[in-house]
C-alpha cells in the first residue's frame, strides 16, 4: 500500500492543537470501568489505563469534529480509529487537573480494497501533571475514508 | 506475585456481548459525536454493516482490562495497537495475549482482541514494567 502526500493539505503536519486541561472524575472513572466490564476485584482507586487516551482526547482544545475539519473531513462521513500508541510515564490519578498539549504529526493518502481511498491523519498529544512532568504520550491515527476521491 | 515468563498466556478476558447501550455511555465519556456508534441507519447508509459499531478505544479498553488482571504486579509502560476490523453491537469479544520476551524488569507482549471464534479485531504489542517496592 503506497502512501502519498495529500494535495491541498501539505500545511497540516506540524499544526499545533489548542492546549487544554482535563480532570478524571471518580464518577466517570467508575462509569468507564462499568461499561468496559472491568473486573470488580481491582483495587479501589484504580484508574483505568484507557484514561490516558480519553483524557488527552477530551482535554485537548479541539473535539473530534474539529480535528477532522483540520484535515478537511466531515465527522459525519465516518472517521475510524486506525491505531493508538500510548506511552505511560507517570501514574494516572483522579481529581488531578492535567494539561494537554498536542500537534498533528502527518497526513497521508492511501487506498485499500475494503475502504477504497482514505487518508491517515496522525496526531500526538501529551498529558502533563501540574508540575509539568509527563504522565502519558498518546499518538493516534484516524482513517478518513475519501469516498468522493 | 505474578510470574510472567516467555510464552506465558495473559488471557483470556471475555465479554459475551458488546451492548449498544454501553456505546451511548462511551460516546459521552469519549465526547465522541460519531453517529456510527449510535445510529444503525447511518451505518447501513455508509455500507459499513447493519449494527452500530463499537468505539475503537473501547476495544483497546478490553485489552487493557486483560493486561491489568494478568499482570497485577506490573505497570503498563507502553501499548501500541492497530484496529483491523470493526466490532459491532452484540458481538462477543475475547482479549488475549502472550509474553514474547522478558528483559530484566520489563516484559514484552503480543496482545489482541478477537470477535467470535477467532476473527482478529485489534492487534498490537505491550510493554510491562515490574512495580518497584
Amino acid at each position: 500500500m503506497t502512501a502519498l502526500p495529500v494535495a491541498g493539505l501539505a500545511h497540516v503536519p506540524g499544526t499545533a492543537l489548542p492546549e487544554g486541561t482535563f480532570t478524571i472524575s471518580r464518577l466517570e472513572n467508575d462509569q468507564l470501568a462499568d461499561v468496559l466490564g472491568q473486573s470488580p476485584y481491582l483495587d479501589a482507586g484504580h484508574v483505568h489505563p484507557l484514561w490516558a487516551y480519553i483524557a488527552t482526547q477530551r482535554g485537548i482544545g479541539v473535539g473530534i469534529a474539529e480535528l477532522c475539519a483540520i484535515a478537511d473531513f466531515d465527522v459525519n462521513d465516518g472517521p475510524m480509529l486506525g491505531s493508538v500508541d500510548i506511552e505511560y510515564s507517570g501514574r494516572l490519578q483522579v481529581d488531578v487537573q492535567y494539561r494537554v498539549v498536542g500537534e498533528v504529526v502527518g497526513i497521508e493518502r492511501k487506498s485499500g480494497r475494503r475502504v477504497g481511498t482514505f487518508d491517515v491523519l496522525t496526531y500526538r498529544e501529551r498529558l502533563l501533571a501540574p508540575d509539568n512532568s509527563e504522565v502519558a504520550t498518546v499518538t493516534n491515527s484516524f482513517i478518513l475514508p475519501r469516498r468522493d476521491r | 506475585m505474578t510470574s510472567l515468563t516467555v510464552g506465558s498466556r495473559l488471557g483470556p478476558w471475555m465479554l459475551a456481548a458488546v451492548r449498544a447501550e454501553q456505546m451511548r455511555v462511551l460516546a459521552d465519556l469519549l465526547d465522541d459525536p460519531n453517529q456510527i456508534h449510535l445510529d444503525p441507519e447511518l451505518v447501513r447508509s455508509l455500507g459499513m454493516g447493519d449494527r452500530v459499531i463499537n468505539q475503537g478505544p473501547a476495544n483497546l479498553g478490553y485489552i487493557l482490562n486483560m493486561l491489568t488482571i494478568a499482570a497485577r504486579d506490573f505497570e503498563l509502560e507502553r501499548i501500541h495497537v492497530r484496529f483491523v476490523r470493526n466490532v459491532f453491537a452484540d458481538d462477543a469479544v475475547t482479549a488475549d495475549g502472550h509474553v514474547d520476551d522478558v528483559d530484566r524488569d520489563r516484559v514484552h507482549c503480543t496482545v489482541w482482541l478477537d470477535v467470535g471464534d477467532a476473527e482478529r479485531a485489534v492487534e498490537g504489542t505491550a510493554t510491562l514494567r515490574r512495580q518497584l517496592g
